[in-house]
């Protein structure tokens, strides 16, 4: 009976969390622990100075027996470094002011313009409660909260699986609601007005903030006895403030692709250059399937995950991520990892103005929504010991390639650095342990 | 404009039936007794969920998409 108990508790573990991190169970813990624990210490860095994270995170569940449990996610991260800004680079330094509106920064000569001015720190909580509804029917509620300087994020989730085919067939369906409040350094831009001179804030409002609803549908299946597959479709609502405060885009002579050039006012400093920012739509819809496979061949374990996403922005992306874990003498494992990411860019995403066209109705030069590939490599090794505690390792390199469409390509800009493509390194350190 | 909807309505109908041809694999029984394998820590769909809590928030910053897994675990002014 004790084996069968200890057995049903895995298995609900594994068919009840499905509806996101806050549920899940660290685990790796023995099946007879009341408390499982996992710690995390992560360390990311891109090169070329730019941004920089250290991060903790701590997860604590409570399994209460008979299917119920409380899981708690606690994390902080300091972010530091430059961020691409979205000015393209020219051959001449570049000043701008910075986004607390007090100050200027430079960027030299043949250099993608970096923000370096931002220096976060960010903590956030999740946690959810998982029970039984009713025969074969799991009830999970959950939340988040998260805080840092210029952002605070407040959220709420509810979830419910059923069980069918003797637990070889689970459906699971969630919703979840968040209101984010985004209070930007030096207020938030007016949506394509120029950049000005620092300590001339009329081009700024105050602070504004977003309402997201997501809406998760999903299937597990049980494969076979070394084989499971999980399926789910998301559909995601945002509306509100869903500019980035502190990204802009140059505006460019037709001819020579370069910025056109300003002079401060007399006694101020100020941007060198027509700088605008950025406006994107206040409402966005995406649509995502993501389908995951785990199979063993005896004691290697394979993962494989495939996401397809798609929005009302124009971007489309593909996701292929592929993990094989592989044990190592006894109680040792290595798992090498691979991701692979496409994504084709924003309708409005431009890689600059040309002053002689109307201004559009939306425009944003942020990487992030251009089109680019990314690929991911990385090992993880790690240590289980006999009472379930494990440690691990994780290293891994991140590259992202982006391409600016040929036809937004104009004049000089050919000759210089057009997508400011990243490149970082993750470290993990990780341990287990239940009590 | 109608044309971009339609293709993407076609798409997401063309995976949500992927979705629900898998009530077809319904037909497979794997008795309780023969969840050993599947009772495996590592085979749990969510066997290592910080690693996953940590990659989601790292590729939603940099990227434009997120999720998929489950709901995200806060968000953050990133993106």
């Amino acid at each position: 009976m004790a084996a069968d108990n200890s057995l049903n508790a895995s298995l609900a573990a594994a068919t009840c969390a499905l509806l996101g991190a806050g549920s899940a169970a660290p685990a790796t813990a023995s099946e007879t622990d009341e408390w499982s624990f996992e710690s995390a210490l992560l360390y990311y860095g891109e090169s070329d100075n730019r941004v920089q994270d250290m991060s903790a995170a701590f997860a604590a569940k409570r399994d209460f027996g008979d299917e119920r449990s409380l899981s708690l996610n606690l994390t902080a991260d300091t972010l530091s470094g430059a961020s691409a800004s979205g000015a393209i680079a020219l051959d001449v330094p570049q000043t701008f002011t910075s986004p607390s509106g007090r100050a200027v920064y430079t960027t030299p000569a043949g250099k993608v313009p970096l923000d370096d001015t931002f220096h976060d720190a960010r903590f956030a909580l999740t946690g959810s409660w998982t029970q039984p509804l009713a025969q074969l029917y799991t009830f999970t509620a959950g939340f988040g909260v998260s805080s840092e300087y210029d952002y605070k994020h407040l959220g709420a989730n509810l979830g419910v699986t059923r069980d069918f085919n003797k637990r070889n067939t689970t459906l699971s369906g969630g919703v979840a609601y968040s209101r984010d409040n985004s209070n930007p350094v030096g207020g938030a831009p007016i949506p394509l007005a120029q950049m000005l001179d620092a300590g001339d804030s009329s081009n700024k409002l105050g602070s504004d903030s977003k309402d997201v609803v997501d809406l998760l549908l999903g299937v597990t299946q049980v494969l076979g006895r070394n084989t499971l597959l999980r399926v789910n479709y998301s559909y995601s609502d945002s509306s509100g403030y869903l500019n980035d405060p502190y990204k802009i885009l140059s505006v460019v002579d037709p001819v020579t692709g370069d910025t056109i050039a300003r002079v401060p006012t007399v006694g101020l400093e100020g941007p060198t250059g027509i700088y605008r920012y950025e406006s994107r739509p206040d409402k966005r819809v995406k649509q995502s399937v993501y389908a995951e496979l785990k199979h063993a061949f005896g004691q290697p374990v394979l993962s494989a995950a495939y996401r397809f996403m798609t929005d009302d922005w124009g971007i489309d992306s593909n996701t292929l991520e592929v993990k094989l874990r592989w044990p190592w003498g006894g109680s040792n494992f290595v798992e090498p990892q691979l991701r692979y990411y496409t994504q084709s860019a924003a309708d409005f995403y431009r890689s600059s103005l040309v002053s002689d066209q109307a201004l559009p109705a939306y425009a944003s030069a942020d990487f992030r929504l251009g089109q680019f590939n990314a690929t991911t490599i990385g090992l993880k090794f790690g240590h289980r010991n006999a009472d379930g505690n494990e440690w691990s390792t994780r290293l891994e390199l991140y590259q992202q390639s982006g391409t600016v469409p040929r036809d937004q390509i104009i004049g000089n800009q050919a000759g210089r650095e057009q997508y400011p493509d990243l490149s970082a390194i993750i470290a993990q350190f990780s341990y287990s342990f239940g009590l | 404009m109608n044309f971009r909807c339609s293709e993407t309505s076609m798409k997401t109908i063309s995976l949500l039936m992927l979705i629900l041809s898998l009530a077809g694999c319904a037909s497979v029984q794997v008795q309780p007794w023969e969840r050993d394998v599947l009772a495996r820590p590592e085979m749990s769909l969510d066997s290592a969920p910080l690693d996953a809590a940590i990659d989601d928030h790292i590729y939603f910053s940099k990227e434009a998409s997120s999720g998929g897994r489950g709901f995200g675990g806060g968000g953050c002014g990133c993106n």
